[in-house]
């Protein structure tokens, strides 16, 4: 049948790509649905129940900056909140929380049922409709045919997903679920580029099962960190600790004796797995000299006694996995609830896509989350939410909209997609951030959310509270620079104590705060210095921006010397073949590719910066044509 | 939507005339807002289009050179932006230093053809001319990278690289520890940062003092002509130079003054000084010239000892080269072969150079010129190279100052961090690009990561 209604935006799949990509194209007025296999997995954990960590954490502050969910539904289901590198500068810390699933589940659930503009419809989407290269709707399972604009997919690990445990293996979305066959099918036919990549997952355990006295104990930060900028503490849970045990020779040689019938190593699985987060048996093969592995014992939940024991992801046969898991300290009568296993799915070369995440063979139709060949979470969400605002903005016949790599993690992260595709499954890192002193977890609100509230997905309580930050933080460092502090005025004993040494000149409040030993909150100690900002977040912002103010100056002008090349449109007609003097290869990477900016061109593997001067040349010579011909 | 402001280009400098002609050179700056830098570089702001006689002063205020300078706001201009264009007496070596002192007032030595390009970009050529653009670009690109290769050939090249593989292995640390914080590994407390880097810098020095080599081609090689009077060290200046500048006549002592010339051989530049003839005097003047020339010599990097070949090595000329520097080296030759019956060459004495020539027939001279070059430690490379070098320069002085900055902010990993990544862009540009990716697939290699 027909379903009675258009929609503006179809999204596909309910996992975090999809929850973040329905409720922005909904927030931004869409009419959207959210077809997904099963309603009682939205915002399901597919792996371990943690959310953020270095690069994570930050791409989960800014789904919160342009109004997404994952970071409240962390601040409402985190069992242990930490900071990791809270000892390293502000640039580099990250949040992260080990979340109670069914807690982080009804979370998001509860925010999708809530959302104006959106519904939800359970059934498994098996085809879609289009109108020559326009993307037109979805069938579902059951021939439902469901008519919209603009489809998101974010199928996960769904698509031809196949698991393997040892030496058998099934079809599978992920265990317990079911895969999307008929869907991957019909990908294929559309001859979108696909592969095929793999990823793991350790044995569940009975937590009554385990030692606990002979484990590290690792609590969480007290106290505890939000994640959301609208976040507060009482909205947190009861909070638990994680332990740390290790695996040991014996460990090892069990994994050793049990390779013969390692789906990995007997050549079973074909897809590549990443390489920042092997199986047990990876790490034992390619690191032989190691003799013990550190395991976090980490709590699924506050309802379950189930834990998750990080650091074994496996693929190995049950037997084995049952005499490993046994073999570590503390877990000599593991019970284990449900065996580790790996899964092979297929996933786009994402080098197919636009940086708004629309494939570039068929209009209307938007890619996010795993099934671009990321993995995680917040890689997840990030992209859907992205997706989902281009969705909308496509259904409403408007531009669509992207992030440069100086503005977010999330630039970054679809623009090394875009242009570098991926070899192995793609985690964020902040190693991948070339203006990381800029892209930090604190201030990811001060550079998306006025986009966001431009685009529609910020709303008014966020908005208010923003807005409200913003002007303190303005106000106080206007006031910082403003006020002079006269060695006079401040007797030797404070100036020592707050700045270290004797005051030998004038100087305003803001040029002693950003020698590195001054502290915001020592500064305003000091005869003179006024009273200074109360709400921690604002102080802790102008002592940043303080703090870092030569470094920020030196990128952004890097930025702004790079600004006009980088941005500067590609026409998608482009002939490249007519591009005088350039190699053979580059002329067949850009038509293959199709960037869309001379920035995207750039970062293209093989594409010199002469090339970039001879495409330049080419553009400015047929615009200047064009141009002559409208005269 | 959410559009930024528009193009702002750098600062570019070349010398935009074919090295090695004589006469003038000129140095041409564009790019936006010189106002600056014109008041650094001449003291006074100029008025647009007029020539004016400035004198060009260093970064201590001495005058490198006097000249015309010339200023064309945008967009009335070659390149359509600010202009700036300088005309010295100068010899290649006068310009490299004007060149130098741009580059140190923040300005970036251009790519080869890309005045041409700013020009193009900014609608100051038309259409007809675009295709030769590309054609510059791609000649100059393809002549670019050959000069790269031809420099980056041997010991240089493993010296560079043997830097960067070691400010990797630094980076690897220093990356994994931020963004692998909860690994059991200590990356950067056991490894020695501190002490890793100043191996790096130590040998970055190295690098660069090696790399001074390749000045002598941009700062010229300072040659003085010593021996005692009436050797013919005058006339031999005048062959060189291909004028009569100095005074030559068959009266012993005729050099007082030093006479200073700077001629090419293939583009190097030579600073040739001629001095007074060494020998006992009580002719007060004499003594004086004599006094000069000793003065040259100290400031030479080679001496190219005159001896009479009818008389040999005398007592006299030995009692000379004894005095010369120990470290400066020496050529020995012997002139007026034209009166003897012999012909130009070559000889090798224990080891030293002796070269047969006529100042007066012009016998020798192609050997002599040969092997000055040699001496300057010229090899055999084409045109551009000198470009590559000098860039492959100034990437190694910006990377010891990110180093240098690195070191400062060592307590701090993440300026730590970025410091040692600006130095690594700055290599980048001699060894080819090593990204993001490449870096963690070093961490993944190495260390055992992830859960
Ligand atoms: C075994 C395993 C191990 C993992 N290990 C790690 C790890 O160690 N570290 C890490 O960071 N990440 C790991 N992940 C990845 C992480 O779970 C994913 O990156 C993340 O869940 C991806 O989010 P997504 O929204 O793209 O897809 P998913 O969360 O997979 O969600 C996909 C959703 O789409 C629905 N769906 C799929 N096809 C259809 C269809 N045809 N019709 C209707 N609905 C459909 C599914 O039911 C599901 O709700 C692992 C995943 C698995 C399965
Ligand atoms: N036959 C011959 N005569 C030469 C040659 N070189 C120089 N002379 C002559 O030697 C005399 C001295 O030449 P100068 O060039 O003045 O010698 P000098 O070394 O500069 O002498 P002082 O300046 O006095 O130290 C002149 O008469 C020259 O013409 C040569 O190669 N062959
Ligand atoms: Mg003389």
């Amino acid at each position: 049948m027909f379903f009675p209604s258009l929609f503006d935006v179809i999204v596909v799949g309910g996992g975090h790509a999809g929850t973040e990509a329905a409720l922005a194209a909904a927030r931004m007025g869409n009419k959207t649905l959210l077809l997904t296999h099963n309603i009682e997995t939205l915002g399901q954990m597919s792996c371990n129940p943690a959310i953020g960590g270095i690069g994570k954490g930050h791409l989960v502050k800014e789904i919160d900056a342009l109004g997404g969910v994952m970071a409240a539904a962390t601040d409402e289901g985190g069992i242990q909140f930490r900071i990791l590198n809270s000892s390293k500068g502000p640039a580099v810390r990250a949040t992260r929380a080990q979340a109670d699933r069914s807690l982080y589940k009804q979370a998001i659930r509860r925010r999708l049922e809530n959302q104006p503009n959106l519904w939800l419809f359970q059934q498994a989407v098996d085809d879609f409709t289009l109108s020559g290269d326009q993307i037109t709707g979805v069938v579902t399972q059951l021939g439902v045919r469901f008519e919209a604009h603009a489809v998101v997919l974010t199928a996960g690990t769904f698509l031809a997903g196949l698991v393997h445990v040892g030496q058998s293996s099934y079809q599978a979305g992920r265990a317990g679920d079911p895969p999307a066959i008929s869907l991957a099918h019909r990908l294929r036919e559309l001859n979108l580029p696909v592969g095929r990549l793999k990823t793991g997952t350790p044995p569940r355990i009975d937590g009554r099962s385990l030692d606990y006295s002979v484990m590290t104990e690792q609590p969480g930060d007290d106290p505890a960190p939000m994640f959301s900028y609208l976040g507060s503490s009482n909205q947190h849970p009861q909070q638990v600790s994680c332990w740390i045990t290790y695996t040991n020779e014996r460990t090892h040689d069990i994994i050793r004796n049990g390779l013969d019938r390692s789906p990995l190593y007997t050549g079973v699985i074909e897809g590549v797995g990443p390489r920042y987060c092997p199986s047990i048996e990876d790490k034992i093969m390619r690191f032989a000299d190691k003799d013990n592995h550190q395991i976090f014992v980490e709590p699924e939940g506050l309802s379950t006694h189930e834990i998750y024991p990080n650091g074994i992801s496996t693929s190995l046969p049950f037997d084995v996995q049952y005499a490993l898991v046994r073999s570590m300290r503390g877990f000599e009568n593991a019970h284990i609830t449900r065996p580790g296993y790996a899964i092979e799915y297929d996933y786009f070369d994402p080098r197919g896509l636009k940086s708004t995440l629309e494939t570039k063979a068929i209009k209307g139709l938007f890619f996010a989350g795993q099934i671009n060949g990321t993995t995680g979470y917040e890689e997840a969400g990030a992209q859907g939410l992205l997706a989902g605002i281009n969705a909308g903005l496509f259904a409403a016949g408007k531009e669509g909209w992207s992030l440069g790599r100086d503005q977010a993690y999330l630039g970054v992260m679809v623009d090394d997609l875009i242009t570098r595709g991926v070899s192995e499954p793609y985690r964020m890192f902040t190693s991948r951030a070339e203006y990381r002193l800029l892209l930090r977890e604190d201030n990811a609100d001060l550079r998306l959310t006025e986009i966001g509230r431009e685009l529609g997905v910020v709303d008014d309580e966020r908005w208010a509270l923003f807005s409200t930050k913003r002007d303190a933080v303005a106000l106080e460092k206007e006031r910082l620079k403003s006020t002079w502090v006269n060695p006079r005025m401040v007797d030797v004993a404070s100036a020592e104590r707050v700045l270290g040494q004797a005051m030998e000149r004038e100087y305003t409040l803001l040029d002693l705060l950003r020698r590195p030993q001054v502290s915001y909150q020592a500064l305003l100690t000091l005869p003179g210095a006024g009273n200074g900002v109360f709400d921690p977040r604002v102080a802790e912002q102008v002592e940043i921006q303080a703090k870092y103010q030569g470094y920020i100056e030196r990128q952004q002008e890097e930025i702004e010397r790079h600004h006009h090349y980088e941005a500067l449109h590609l026409p998608p007609d482009t002939d490249y073949s007519k591009v005088h003097g350039l190699s053979i290869e580059v002329k067949q990477k850009l038509a293959q590719y199709r960037p869309e900016t001379l920035g995207q061109a750039a970062r293209l593997s093989g594409v010199t910066p002469a090339a970039i001067s001879l495409l330049l040349v080419y553009l400015k010579r047929n615009q200047g044509r064009t141009e002559k011909k409208s005269a | 939507m959410l559009q930024k402001g528009m193009a702002k280009t750098d600062t570019i400098a070349a010398v935009a005339t074919a090295p090695g002609r004589g006469g003038i050179g000129v140095v041409r700056i564009s790019g936006y807002q010189l106002s600056e830098l014109v008041l650094h570089l001449l003291g006074k702001p100029l008025r647009p289009r007029f020539a004016s006689l400035k004198k060009f002063l260093d970064i201590d205020g001495s005058v490198i050179d006097e000249g015309i300078a010339l200023y064309f706001p945008a967009p009335n201009s070659f390149t359509g932006e600010d202009v700036l264009e300088l005309q010295g007496h100068g010899g290649n070596a006068v310009m490299q230093r004007l060149l130098k002192r741009c580059l140190n007032l923040g300005v970036r030595l251009a790519e080869p053809g890309e005045f041409t390009k700013r020009a193009f970009l900014n609608d100051k050529l038309d259409l007809a001319q675009a295709e030769s653009v590309a054609d510059l670009i791609d000649a100059a690109s393809e002549e670019a990278a050959k000069s790269a290769v031809r420099s980056l050939q041997g010991e240089f090249s493993n010296a560079v690289h043997e830097v960067v593989e070691r400010l990797i292995h630094l980076r690897m640390l220093v990356e994994a520890s931020i963004d692998f914080p909860d690994e059991d590994i200590d990356f950067l407390e056991a490894a020695d940062a501190l002490g890793k880097l100043s191996g790096v810098r130590e040998q970055l020095q190295q690098l660069q003092n090696r790399a001074k080599q390749g000045c002598l081609l941009r700062e010229g090689v300072h040659v003085v002509l010593v021996g005692q009077p009436n050797v013919g060290k005058s006339s031999l200046l005048n062959l060189l130079a291909g004028d009569e500048v100095a005074i030559v006549t068959a009266i012993a002592g005729t050099t007082r003054d030093t006479v200073r010339e700077e001629i090419e051989i293939k583009g190097v530049p030579f600073h040739i000084i001629d001095t007074a003839g060494l020998r006992d005097t009580s002719c007060e003047v004499e003594q004086i010239g004599i006094a000069r020339t000793w003065a040259a010599v100290d400031k030479a990097s080679l001496a190219l000892l005159l001896l009479d070949s009818r008389e040999g090595m005398t007592s006299s000329d030995e009692a000379i080269l004894a005095r010369l520097p120990e470290n400066l080296p020496v050529m020995q030759i012997f002139n007026k072969i034209d009166l003897l019956p012999r012909e130009a060459g070559i000889e090798f004495d224990a080891g030293v150079k002796r070269i047969f020539v006529s100042a007066k027939s012009g016998a020798g001279m192609d050997l002599l010129r040969e092997n000055l070059l040699e001496v300057a430690g010229w090899e055999q490379t084409g045109e551009g190279a000198f470009m590559a070098r000098e860039r492959h320069l100034r990437a190694l002085d910006g990377a010891g100052a990110c180093l240098r900055n690195a070191e400062n902010n060592w307590r701090q990993l993440e300026f730590f961090a970025e410091e040692l990544k600006l130095a690594q862009n700055e290599l980048n540009s001699i060894t080819g690009a090593f990204g993001a990716d490449d870096l963690l697939g070093e961490i993944f290699s190495r260390f055992c990561i992830g859960k």
